[in-house]
């Protein structure tokens, strides 16, 4: 008899601790586990940037150029002499400011669209639909360019032009799921207690889609730190002498990849490194939280 | 079906004039023009009559609506008109960068098709072990890493370990294949490998699904060699969604590839694009989007018509 009482208990109680989640999310899910240590590990540098970094990140010692990696600079020096490890470090503040802003704003503008998009239905959703359509016809990295053109690149005008590609691809899947989440009873219920569409939206149906939201998130911080290093790579995001990771693979990195190769592999590094961290935490998240995509 | 597909043919065209206006607004709202741009090495010493001049000849000071109705029955009739900053008519600007980008597109696709049917494969039969690990490792690894950073490493260790280089100057393939291939396969290779990621997840997934259909099971029972079951019921069921995400992610990469072009010093759509946002030229600008999207926007739709036709399953209202 005991032991079917036990297993009622545990489905009862759905509401776990957070450290007996986490214990559990690391032992199903080794490589999603690996994804936030790294992230954590990421955001902890990005923290303690001046306490960590050896240099000042864009302190010139041109006594120093293209130094090779040893103990006075672990990762060798640039072309000006600039410590690369300390500007490793410091970029990790400019990606993750961007990755998380762009991917934040993106991702609740389209979660809000694509929420109201299947609430309202007909002819709202039919004119949502076409103008998603229209701007999902652009690449990411051409619309993202464009827009870097029109308002400049400070940061801000950075985390605005990799927004809004972002913002049409999330409100498609956030809408797949509000249109079965319409159909519930609870909003009726809502409807037919008199509330108004805007809180109906916002407090009864946008908690429900709660998990692809998340999983669109995390898939979009790696987006928006790949695509804030190619703008940058191409001399139109974030301009010297700000430390980013992009930018450090520009110019002098490839003109002297012989002569110092460190220039060039390690930004390089930093990216893949930071984006595989999402990519892994974010599909370990998916597999996590969407029912209908979990393998058996 | 034939009602849904012309539907669908039919809704191309909105889709593609709301493309045309928004690229035609939003390229005009980039500060400065052609026209001031060409002058700027002269900074002061040209004089306003001139650079109004200038604009009446290339009709920029006509009013917006005007440029727009101008150019887009232009476009209805496939004439994209002349490049604001060369003067040059625009298919011919396009013509050989189209061919360069086309190339290693196809090439790009076809790396990522072999890297990704056969890892994906193996992962679904191996669900969940240290292989089906491994692969969602490489691939996921594939698309973490920036496709320019990837050339720049192969670059960099062709020069370190065998001491050569590609060739840097494009060569048409029909002239010489193999100075062409030799200068090309590299951003195919790191291209292609990015874009098998999504391919090789996708197959993974739908090879997953299908082994558990019945008729799988079936097969099975019927005492059918193992390959079989595989290469006969499996596979050739679960590539329609596979192909899918091929044929989309091809489409992008016609003109998606801004930055790997940069880096493999190819001059192709991409490049050509940078330098017109560079130039403000707007009807280069304009007809490379219009490319581009357009690709996109028919490749969808082919992708549509191949479900329909090919998966009697789906219906259609």
């Amino acid at each position: 008899m005991a032991t079917p009482l036990a297993y009622d208990l545990e489905v009862v109680e759905t509401r776990r601790r957070w450290p007996e989640a986490l214990r559990d999310f690391g032992r199903r899910r080794p490589l999603g586990a690996i994804g936030a240590v790294v992230i954590v590990f990421m955001l902890l540098v990005a923290g303690l940037a001046p306490v960590i970094s050896p240099y000042d990140p864009v302190a010139i010692d041109f006594g120093a150029m293209l130094a090779r990696p040893s103990s006075a600079h672990w990762l060798g020096t640039d072309s000006f002499g600039r410590d690369v490890l300390s500007r490793l470090v410091h970029g990790s503040r400019t990606a993750l400011l961007v990755g998380f802003g762009a991917s934040i704003l993106g991702a609740a503008i389209g979660a809000i669209l694509g929420v109201g998009s299947a609430y309202f239905g007909g002819r709202v959703d039919l004119y949502v639909q076409r103008v998603m359509d229209i701007f999902l016809a652009f690449p990411l990295i051409i619309l993202a360019l464009a827009l870097v053109a029109i308002l400049g690149n400070s940061i801000p005008n950075l985390i605005m032009a990799i927004t809004v590609p972002m913002i049409p691809r999330c409100a498609l899947v956030i809408r797949a799921s509000a249109l079965s989440i319409r159909e519930m009873a609870y909003v009726d219920a809502a409807r037919a207690a008199g509330f108004g569409h805007a809180r109906i939206v916002l407090r009864h149906m946008l908690p429900n889609v709660m998990a692809p939201f998340l999983i669109m998130l995390t898939a979009f911080v790696g987006q928006a730190i790949l695509l804030e290093s190619s703008l940058s790579f191409l001399g139109l995001g974030v301009q010297e002498p700000t430390p980013a990771w992009g930018l450090m693979l520009s110019g002098a990195a490839v003109e002297f990849a012989e002569r110092a190769p460190w220039m060039a592999i390690f930004p390089g590094l930093a990216i893949s490194l930071a984006v595989f961290a999402f990519n892994l935490f974010g599909d370990s998240l998916r597999d996590a939280l969407d029912p209908r995509l979990r393998t058996q | 079906m034939h009602t849904y597909l012309l539907k669908r043919l039919l809704l191309i065209f909105p889709t593609l004039f709301g493309v045309a206006v928004v690229t035609f607004l939003l390229i005009r709202i980039i500060p400065g023009d052609v026209v001031e741009l060409r002058y700027s090495g002269d900074r002061g010493a040209v004089s306003q009559q001139l650079l109004d001049q200038e604009r009446a000849r290339i009709g920029l000071d006509k009013p917006v609506w005007r440029q727009f109705a101008t150019w887009i029955w232009g476009v209805a009739r496939l004439d994209f008109g002349q490049s604001m900053w060369t003067g040059a008519p625009i298919w011919q600007e396009i013509k050989l960068r189209f061919a360069l980008s086309l190339q290693v597109a196809v090439m790009a696709t076809i790396v990522a098709v072999l890297l990704a049917i056969p890892l994906g494969v193996l992962a679904a039969l191996k669900q969940d072990t240290w292989i089906d690990y491994a692969v969602r490792v490489f691939s996921i690894a594939g698309l973490a890493m920036p496709s320019f950073w990837l050339g720049i490493v192969l670059i960099l260790m062709l020069l370190i370990v065998f001491q050569w280089l590609p060739p840097m100057v494009y060569t048409p393939f029909w002239v010489s294949p193999w100075q062409n291939l030799a200068q090309l396969i590299w951003p195919a290779l790191a291209v292609g490998y990015r874009y098998s990621a999504v391919a090789t997840r996708m197959t993974r997934s739908a090879m997953l699904e299908v082994l558990r259909e019945d008729y799988i099971r079936t097969a099975r029972a019927k005492g059918l060699m193992q390959k079989l079951v595989l290469s006969r019921h499996a596979l050739k069921n679960a590539m329609l969604p596979v192909l899918t995400v091929v044929a989309i992610e091809f489409a992008f990469l016609i003109g998606g590839l801004v930055v790997t072009e940069q880096v493999f010093n190819l001059n192709g759509i991409g490049l050509l694009f940078v330098q017109a946002v560079a130039h403000r030229d707007y009807t280069l600008l304009q007809a490379l989007v219009m490319l581009v999207a357009g690709a996109f926007i028919l490749v969808n739709f082919l992708m549509d018509v191949a479900y329909a036709w090919l998966d009697p399953r789906i219906r259609y209202r």
